[in-house]
């Protein structure tokens, strides 16, 4: 829950945002450090207990690990290794054990699998600072710095993915116009909370029905609804979220990335994306795309490249098949608009041209959702139903 | 037309700092008014069926 608690707001968000303002320049990280590590055990020990506060620990050694990472350094290869591995073993132990013992019991199964508080968040900023200081694109900062980097709460638990050498100018100025930051912030707070109780919430009536009983009892015309339902709901739940979570660090006087921009309407598949979970899509463009080779290598290669980048989107956002396929199915029509493009060249300026794409693209992610939403096995009979009967 | 109703409801929402549409400051302090009581009085009335964010560690 996190962001729509009141422990949230009156225990941690507000004065810590308010002792910002006021503590001395060289105190302002520890502030952050302070109330980022407070919030991380008040709500992981909520959600998973001791096991899941102890998790506090990761925090303290990547910070401790960090200090040896220097421009074309191993220490960051081992710490980009050791950020992989804490999402592949808290994350994917149990999917990618069953898959190796498939039809048999899995002798390897952890039973009291967890996940660890927004560890598929903060291991990419992990893995990026690793990374970008190896590349010699970011500085060092110091221990306090990059603690605060890490344990900034309002983007700790489901983004929007921060870069550091974005973030530490941020930190280092003072804070002006808290008039206005605050006033903006509250209103984008506001409204995020309005996108989830409002809208998503209340469209949870209709969502809950894509489940196989239903789908199999219900009259097929209603399916694309139940569709469409969820759809909407999950834009207003995490683009909600990320207002709430913008809105946050914006009390601090902190601007953090945005991560949407108006998803649905865009004109084809490619601006979807870029447009949709923003810092995610910018974040697999610069640690996996680019590094396979973007789109500077071969046609074929290209595709390739796209489809191992969607794959693996998928996978991160749940250990199942069927985000899997959901990742397979936007990968797929990506490497469709970019083959259409390549043989129909510059899209038609014509409106009905733009309007008609912008719903095709529409209807093709909203028909994504239901791998994201239900298992492999469901998403196939609900498209059975919808499209045979 | 479409550009500056796009700009006026990210205004809305918080995410633009300045008011297109809106050029007194008398306006837009109102308007913000306006937003704040209609944001608070709609998560007021739907706050008590509330389920988790769907991101978080999904």
């Amino acid at each position: 829950m996190i962001f729509n608690t009141f422990a949230y707001y009156l225990g941690f968000l507000i004065p810590s945002a308010a002792l910002y303002r006021i503590a001395p320049a060289r105190l302002r990280a520890w502030v952050i450090v302070l109330f980022g590590s407070s919030f991380f055990l008040y709500f992981a020990y909520e959600m998973a207990g001791v096991r899941g506060a102890a998790c506090l620990f990761i925090f303290v050694w990547e910070s401790l690990t960090s200090r040896l990472y220097r421009p074309a350094s191993r220490w960051c290869l081992l710490g980009m290794a050791q950020s992989l591995l804490l999402l592949g073993v808290f994350k994917y132990w149990n999917f990618f054990t069953g898959l190796v013992f498939l039809h048999r019991a899995n002798p390897a199964r952890w039973p009291g699998a967890f996940l660890p508080l927004g560890i598929s968040f903060f291991t990419f900023e992990f893995y990026h600072y690793a990374w970008d200081r190896r590349a010699g694109k970011t500085e060092a900062g110091s221990l306090s710095e990059y603690l605060a980097f890490i344990l900034f709460f309002p983007t700790m638990v489901a983004g929007p993915i921060k870069r550091y050498q974005d973030f530490l100018p941020k930190l280092r100025a003072h804070p002006v116009e808290a008039n206005r930051d605050w006033e903006r912030g509250v209103t984008r707070i506001l409204s995020g909370l309005v996108k989830k109780f409002a809208i998503a919430d209340l469209l949870t009536a209709w969502t809950n029905h894509l489940n196989a009983h239903d789908i199999l009892l219900a009259d097929r015309r209603i399916l694309p609804l139940w569709l469409l339902a969820y759809g909407i709901k999950i834009y207003a739940d995490f683009s909600g979220y990320s207002d709430i979570a913008i809105g946050s660090a914006r009390l601090f006087g902190i601007r953090v990335p945005e991560n949407f921009n108006w998803p649905y309407g865009r004109r084809n598949i490619t601006r979807f994306w870029e447009c949709w979970h923003i810092s995610l899509t910018r974040w697999l463009i610069d640690y996996i795309y680019i590094p396979l080779g973007g789109s500077r290598v071969a046609p074929l290669r290209v595709y390739a490249n796209i489809l191992v980048v969607f794959l693996l989107s998928g996978l991160w956002h749940g250990a199942g098949l069927h985000f899997v396929a959901w990742g397979l199915w936007h990968g797929l029509l990506l490497c469709g608009h970019r083959l259409w493009r390549r043989l129909r060249g510059a899209p038609s300026p014509h409106p009905l041209a733009a309007y008609s794409s912008s719903a095709l693209t529409f209807v093709l992610a909203n028909a994504g959702w239901a791998f994201f939403c239900m298992d492999l096995h469901t998403a196939m009979l609900f498209f059975r139903r919808l499209l045979i009967g | 037309m479409l550009p500056t109703l796009r700009a006026f409801f990210e205004y809305l929402g918080g995410e633009r700092d300045d008011a297109p549409l809106l050029h007194s400051a008398r306006s837009r302090m109102l308007l913000r008014c306006a937003v704040w009581i209609a944001f608070i009085v709609l998560i007021y009335f739907f706050s008590g069926q509330s389920s988790k964010f769907i991101y978080i560690d999904f």
